[in-house]
């Protein structure tokens, strides 16, 4: 059963079970209001009749004349003609014995109740008994009224009221339907969109102005449908870059190995000449160093992912010093100028992993430049921040390039890449190191034009970072 | 035999395959980069291809679409074992697909399968005075026909097309005989001995020990 069945179902009834009650108890003491007029009604006509039938009586009696029953019956039926027309018979009785009207005995003497109690032998009557007063106790009025016509009007209102019922039912049916189909319509609305959502299109979101409940619920779950939308895009770029280094590392591992593989079995299995045999054997000597390298730089990076730091002050001199010393030889055989220059004494960090990220980003811009073309490598104060950079003017990468370039195994140029013997690993191994440090690196690249690399630490004087 | 053009971008793989190749007498060229596989068509006959699908520049997929039209038989030799790049690889028109790391006698099985399907193989050997006719499988030594059984011109025919290689005696089996023979290395021997009897090939078929025999032709 649906909400709004439920909520139209229990006000229709609730609300009917309440009109009925309360028409029903109108009713109820309409009808006993009623009932007690007409009672009183015929209670003090019983009583002027009683009266004036005992004046008739005395009357006669005192002109002397013998109260014969058909005296009585004369007396009594001047009074029954005469309320006759208005629907109330009289009758008398005299000592269990009805005097008036005459033949007629409907009535013994055990129908009646005490003097002067209603009796209803009839449904739609009202009966009354009362003695004369004295001395004619011996004589017993009984008044009897039709109110046939109560009933009627009661029986009648009744029909009305239940074709009230029947009408109003439906009509109150129609009308809380519509309301309640319009009020519930957010809910709906709101079902429908997380329907959506739950069948895996999370960027669908609630279209819903209003300032009630609904619209704070259609507010929330937007947000909830937002974080959740940007939390599955992570997690699928994450599983995604995951995909593409364990496809590369099959890719990395595959290569060496056929070739080790393949030149072991041409050894060993195949008939040919010293000269050739060097060659194979040189071969399996170079790929295996390409397999040490790469389980090296793969230990590294799971290393810096797993053991906190020592910072320490890291004088800048020093260390770009040492980088010079170790890459000249390179440079020199590029063709490439090198220039240095610091503006800040010294940074917190490790100095043999901020040298091991120099070292692999100068490398990198070695590569991209061609000869004759200039490398900086700078450190300044930026904001409050110690700035490491390292900037070239060779070939650049595209946007789309950028990206990807931190993901292990990631080469912007694959074959020249392997000639250098690169892994593809020294830019991720540099995130690493960068997030070991709780620092920046942020790349700049145009195309053709040249690449910057910023690493952003925290200033010498500052407290050492904590961890 | 046949001129194989290996396009590789790994040199070591490269030197690997076509060494391998020289071994058994095919004659080979090498392409390192996409771009170089159209300037070697164009100026060498060649009869089948060798292709790397991660290539520098021009991967192999796209190699395989721009040389459709020359109908040259193309095996495919990747990193990439899913299920999506193989059928990628049949739909351009691949005849077979090998996965590294592969064994070397299992690439020269499906070069051999792929130029027979062609009939770009030669359809015989000649080596001293013995002549092997695949087609008409028949064996001459001095121009007179030698009685070989099927089982003996199996073994013959796996060891010309392995030339230069050693093959252990299951491997032997596996090549000669089929998967499913379930017989004892024995009868390599037994069969061995045979072939250099009736061929006088008691120099050329070499037994290596340890490894099993080998088929010694200078190329």
């Amino acid at each position: 059963m649906r909400f709004w069945h439920k909520i139209l179902l229990s006000v229709l009834a609730l609300f009917i079970a309440a009109l009925d009650v309360s028409v029903i108890m109108v009713m109820k003491k309409s009808w006993q209001l009623n009932m007690d007029s007409e009672m009183q009604r015929a209670s003090s006509e019983q009583l002027l009749i009683a009266n004036n039938i005992y004046e008739n009586l005395n009357s006669i009696q005192a002109r002397g004349t013998a109260l014969t029953p058909i005296l009585l019956a004369s007396v009594s039926e001047s009074y029954g003609d005469y309320y006759h027309k208005q629907g109330i018979y009289l009758q008398l009785w005299e000592n269990e014995r009805m005097i008036y009207p005459p033949q007629k005995g409907q009535f013994g003497k055990s129908d009646f109740g005490k003097d002067g109690q209603p009796e209803s032998s009839d449904e739609r009557s009202i009966q009354l008994s009362t003695q004369l007063p004295a001395p004619y106790q011996h004589l017993l009025l009984v008044y009897q009224r039709d109110i046939s016509e109560l009933f009627n009007k009661q029986q009648e209102l009744n029909r009305f009221f239940v074709m009230i019922n029947w009408i109003v039912g439906p009509i109150l049916l129609l009308l809380l339907y519509l309301l309640i189909r319009h009020l519930s319509k957010p809910l709906k609305l709101l079902s429908e969109t997380s329907k959506t959502i739950a069948e895996g299109d999370y960027t669908k979101r609630v279209q819903l102005r209003s300032k009630d409940e609904f619209g704070e619920l259609a507010l929330n779950f937007n947000r909830m449908a937002e974080a959740v939308e940007q939390r599955v895009t992570e997690l699928s770029d994450m599983a995604e870059e995951k995909q593409r280094m364990v496809d590369n590392l099959a890719h990395e591992l595959r290569t060496p190995l056929t070739s080790i593989q393949g030149f072991a079995e041409f050894i060993t299995t195949a008939n040919i000449g010293q000269e050739e045999q060097q060659t194979a054997g040189g071969y399996i000597l170079s790929e295996t160093l390409r397999l040490k390298n790469l389980a090296f730089k793969l230990l590294d990076l799971s290393v810096l992912r797993h053991q906190p730091l020592a910072f320490q002050q890291v004088d800048i001199s020093e260390l770009f010093q040492a980088i010079q010393q170790t890459e000249r030889p390179k440079f020199t055989d590029a063709g490439i100028s090198f220039h240095v220059h610091h503006t800040i004494p010294n940074v917190w960090g490790d100095p043999d992993l901020l040298a091991s990220l120099l070292v692999n980003l100068v490398e990198n811009a070695i590569h991209a430049s061609k000869q004759g073309s200039e490398i900086y490598m700078l450190a300044y104060d930026l904001d409050g921040e110690a700035v490491l950079e390292i900037r070239d003017t060779g070939t650049g990468i595209t946007t789309e390039m950028a990206k990807r370039v931190f993901e292990p195994f990631y080469r912007g140029d694959q074959a020249r890449s392997r000639e250098y013997g690169g892994a593809g690993l020294g830019l991720s191994l540099c995130r690493q190191i960068a997030e070991a440090h709780k620092a920046r690196l942020s790349l700049n690249s145009v195309l053709g034009e040249g690449t910057s690399i910023r690493l952003f630490l925290q200033l010498y004087n500052n407290c050492p970072p904590t961890l | 035999m046949a001129n194989i053009l290996v396009v590789e971008d790994e040199r070591a793989i490269s030197d690997l395959i076509t060494m391998n190749l020289k071994l058994v007498g095919h004659t080979y060229s090498k392409a390192y980069r996409g771009p170089e596989v159209f300037e070697i068509l164009e100026r060498e006959k060649t009869d089948l291809i060798l292709l790397d699908v991660m290539l520098p520049e021009l991967d192999g997929f796209e190699v395989m679409q721009r040389i459709a039209h020359l109908q040259i038989p193309v095996i495919l030799i990747t990193a990439k074992n899913s299920l999506a790049d193989r059928i990628k690889g049949f739909e351009l028109g691949a005849d077979d697909y090998i996965i590294k790391p592969f064994e070397i006698l299992e690439l020269l099985a499906r070069i051999n399968v792929v130029l027979r399907r062609g009939e770009k193989g030669t359809s015989s050997f000649i080596c001293d005075n013995v002549e092997v006719r695949y087609l008409e499988r028949q064996v001459l030594v001095d121009q007179t026909p030698v009685d070989l059984t099927v089982r003996e011109f199996e073994l013959l025919e796996v060891l010309i097309r392995n030339r230069n290689i050693a093959l252990s005696r299951e491997k032997l089996l596996e090549l000669a005989w089929g998967y499913d023979f379930e017989g004892d290395t024995r009868t390599v021997d037994v069969h061995i001995r045979q072939l250099r009897k009736k061929l006088g090939w008691e120099e050329r078929i070499k037994t290596i020990f340890k490894l099993g025999y080998r088929l010694e032709v200078q190329s």
